[in-house]
């Protein structure tokens, strides 16, 4: 593990549309380390993700995102995929017509060709494909069928955790992956997330409420609220919040913003 | 009376001979030799069709009427050995039509089973005369149609399929046809044509493959008749291909009796004028028909379909869907009849026509036409044009995929669920195959092009709120 963070975003300023949402954000994350970002409706978390893998539509206007100490905010989103950068999507889109199968295999092999490898045939892929999905533990038909159409919101997000496994990135964002899963698909979706921690990866967690961090233990917790992070701690804080509610923090925030502007 | 037309009309006497020379019994000769004839009237009388037809609004035809034809069928060095040469090893078809004309029959035929008959004109002469009489020039009407009536008058082969009752086969019987091409100042002409003849409970899969070799002006216009018998299921899959001289028009028509079930797979790929219609008559109640295509324009290519279904009798289903693709400066047509007639109660139509627009040079014409006379039927139909969705391209592109090759995936996947429908395993992969080659021939910088206008209107939407 090497000393400089993987990824380090510095005075991170950001608009959705014409909306200024991110206020100047700070946050280094290294190799090995799992951050956890929690974090009123509203607050920018989402908005965070998005920036992070160049969603059309919004906007760098300040700062910058500094991944392997290059700057990620020049990059096209194919390129920081390839670079190893990987959003676990809140809502997974249903794409009619490409089968799963078909677009884990293209998706594999422009990131092997990347990184200098070569394509994987038909059967290896298989080979592949089917030991990873016993990790999410997802029925084979599922591989067949078009991407997500009539998946149920345990399916989608399985699927996403299947695509991380597949694609093996170095800084995992999860984006609400807990929202709409029961108490089960929660486990599963955790556990192919814990397969994925190691020395040598990264995982940024955002979420609203505490319940995955009992599955998915962060080591660092950051409270984000009004596009700034105005706390952080380790795992306890988010106990601390989920017990106290974000009306506590929003309290706080206010005093810290006050005591930084007079300092 | 225009360039193509006179010549045409001068190519009539060495056709008529062949077509007579094939056959031994003279009664058959002189009823085609008249159907030929009716069809040269009919053709005349009506001339090529303007655009101040209603049916064919979307097409201009006017490169047609300056053609001028100096051959119809192969010219004497077109031999078997040109039109398979670049064929793939271990392809075979039942039949194979160059320019009209119907090569000796392959080998191949000897493995349909019992019961299903795979014939050239000069041998249903022979084994099936009956059928000809019957069949032949049957369902169209060459008086609203000109352009079957001149297929009718120039045809010189047929490829007559003849399911005996109860009979089906597993593999697909397969034809081709090509055309060939000479220079730019001498267009050359080809009238394949296909007769099914389906008696009750029979079933088969019919794939048709329609191409052009070399890049000179040239007109093909393929004829092709369907009679259901009760009970008969025939899956037909049609895919043309072919370069931008040339105009390619595909007429097919079929007519069901009771509780038969005509399903049809049209896949227009060709870079020229391609017009293709399909004519589908509900005679008796129980009759079910899908109608599928699959469209592609590219370079300047022009594309219109033209379809009719006939609600003729009670307790009818019909479902279509046309989709289209149209990419490069290209320009694609559908029009979508359904009539159904009084006394067609229980009637169950329904149709739907999305498009798919890749480049803002393309355009699409697409309108409905519902008939409808009866009161008791279910009927709905839809046209839709649209753009690649956006969030499916971010989310390919976030996998790693680049921006252009996203837009083919997705693209792949509209087109994709047409392929998927036909049923026959081996032809629905074959389809795929060729589909994909299409498709990846569209022009890769105006994909390129249009990713960047594609950000540019997601930006556009979010400024206007529509994201959270």
């Amino acid at each position: 593990m090497s000393d400089a963070p993987l990824i380090s975003i510095r005075n991170l300023h950001a608009t959705a549309g014409e909306t200024p949402i991110l206020k100047g954000i700070d946050l280094d994350i290294r190799e090995g380390e799992v951050h956890a970002v929690m974090g009123p409706n509203g607050s920018g978390k989402s908005t965070l993700s998005n920036v992070l893998v160049g969603k059309p539509g919004y906007e760098v206007t300040q700062g910058e995102i500094l991944f392997r100490g290059e700057s990620l905010v020049d990059m096209e989103p194919e390129i920081r995929a390839r670079e190893g950068v990987f959003l676990a999507f809140q809502y997974p889109v249903e794409i009619p017509g490409v089968a799963n199968s078909y677009f884990l295999r293209t998706a594999v092999n422009a990131m092997r060709e990347h990184r200098g490898l070569d394509e994987l045939d038909a059967i290896d892929f298989l080979t592949l494909l089917k030991e990873k999905m016993k990790l999410v533990e997802m029925p084979e038909d599922m591989m067949s069928r078009s991407i997500n159409e009539g998946f149920s919101g345990g399916e989608k997000k399985r699927n996403e955790i299947l695509q991380m496994l597949l694609l093996e990135p170095s800084f995992c964002i999860l984006d609400e992956t807990d929202s709409g899963l029961d108490i089960d698909a929660l486990r599963v979706v955790a556990n192919g997330v814990n397969q994925m921690r190691s020395a040598d990866r990264a995982m940024l967690v955002i979420t609203h409420y505490q319940r995955l961090l009992d599955y998915i233990v962060p080591d660092h917790v950051h409270v984000l609220s009004n596009g700034r992070i105005v706390r952080s701690g380790d795992k306890s804080l988010a106990l601390e919040l989920e017990e106290k509610g974000y009306g506590w923090i929003e309290e706080h925030s206010g005093e810290a913003y006050t005591r930084g502007a007079h300092s | 009376m225009s360039a193509a037309i006179r010549s045409l009309a001068s190519l009539r006497e060495p056709i008529a001979a062949k077509r007579s020379g094939a056959i031994p019994a003279p009664a058959l000769a002189r009823r085609l030799e008249a159907l030929a004839q009716d069809g040269f009237a009919a053709f005349e009388e009506q001339g090529i069709p303007t655009r101040r037809l209603e049916q064919w609004k979307g097409t201009n035809l006017a490169r047609l009427e300056a053609m001028s034809f100096t051959r119809v069928g192969p010219t004497s060095t077109t031999t078997t050995t040109e039109a398979s040469a670049g064929d793939e090893a271990g392809e075979s078809f039942d039949l194979e039509f160059v320019d009209g004309r119907l090569l000796p029959p392959s080998a191949s035929r000897a493995t349909l089973p019992e019961g299903v008959r795979v014939l050239s004109l000069a041998e249903a002469a022979v084994d099936a005369p009956e059928l000809l009489e019957a069949h032949l020039g049957a369902i169209p009407d060459l008086k609203r149609e000109s352009l079957v009536a001149l297929n009718t008058a120039l045809f010189e082969d047929v490829a007559l399929i003849h399911l005996e009752r109860r009979a089906r086969t597993d593999r697909p019987i397969r034809i081709r046809s090509l055309a060939t091409a000479d220079g730019p100042e001498s267009a050359s002409a080809s009238f394949p044509r296909l007769t099914v003849v389906a008696e009750p409970d029979s079933e088969a899969t019919i794939f048709f493959e329609s191409g052009c070799r070399g890049e000179a002006p040239g007109l093909t216009t393929f004829v092709a008749e369907y009679q259901l018998a009760a009970g008969a299921r025939i899956e037909t899959v049609e895919v043309q291909t072919g370069g931008p001289e040339r105009i390619h028009v595909t007429s097919s028509h079929a007519r069901l009796e009771a509780n038969a079930r005509f399903e049809s797979h049209v896949f227009s790929l060709g870079t020229g004028l391609v017009r293709g219609e399909l004519w589908v008559t509900l005679d008796e109640p129980g009759a079910e028909t899908r109608m599928r295509g699959f469209f592609l324009g590219r370079e300047h290519g022009h594309v219109d379909h033209f379809t009719t279904v006939d609600h003729a009798a009670a307790h009818c289903t019909s479902d279509e869907e046309y989709r289209g693709v149209l990419g490069d400066d290209s320009d694609g047509v559908f029009r979508g009849r359904v009539i159904i007639r009084a006394g067609a109660q229980q009637s169950d139509a329904r149709q739907s026509n999305p498009n798919l627009l890749l480049s803002d040079r393309a355009s699409i014409d697409t309108k409905p036409q519902l008939e409808i006379y009866a009161d008791d039927v279910r009927a709905s139909h839809g046209a839709t044009i649209g753009q690649l969705d956006e969030d499916a391209l971010f989310f390919l592109r976030a996998r790693g995929i680049d921006a252009a090759e996203a837009r083919l995936v997705l693209t792949r996947g509209f087109a994709f669920r047409i392929v998927e429908g036909i049923e026959n395993e081996s032809v629905r992969a074959d389809v795929g195959s060729q589909v994909e080659a299409a498709l990846a021939a569209l022009h890769p910088t105006a994909i390129a092009a249009a990713a960047g206008d594609t950000a540019k209107s997601a930006a556009a939407a979010d400024s206007g709120g529509r994201r959270a």
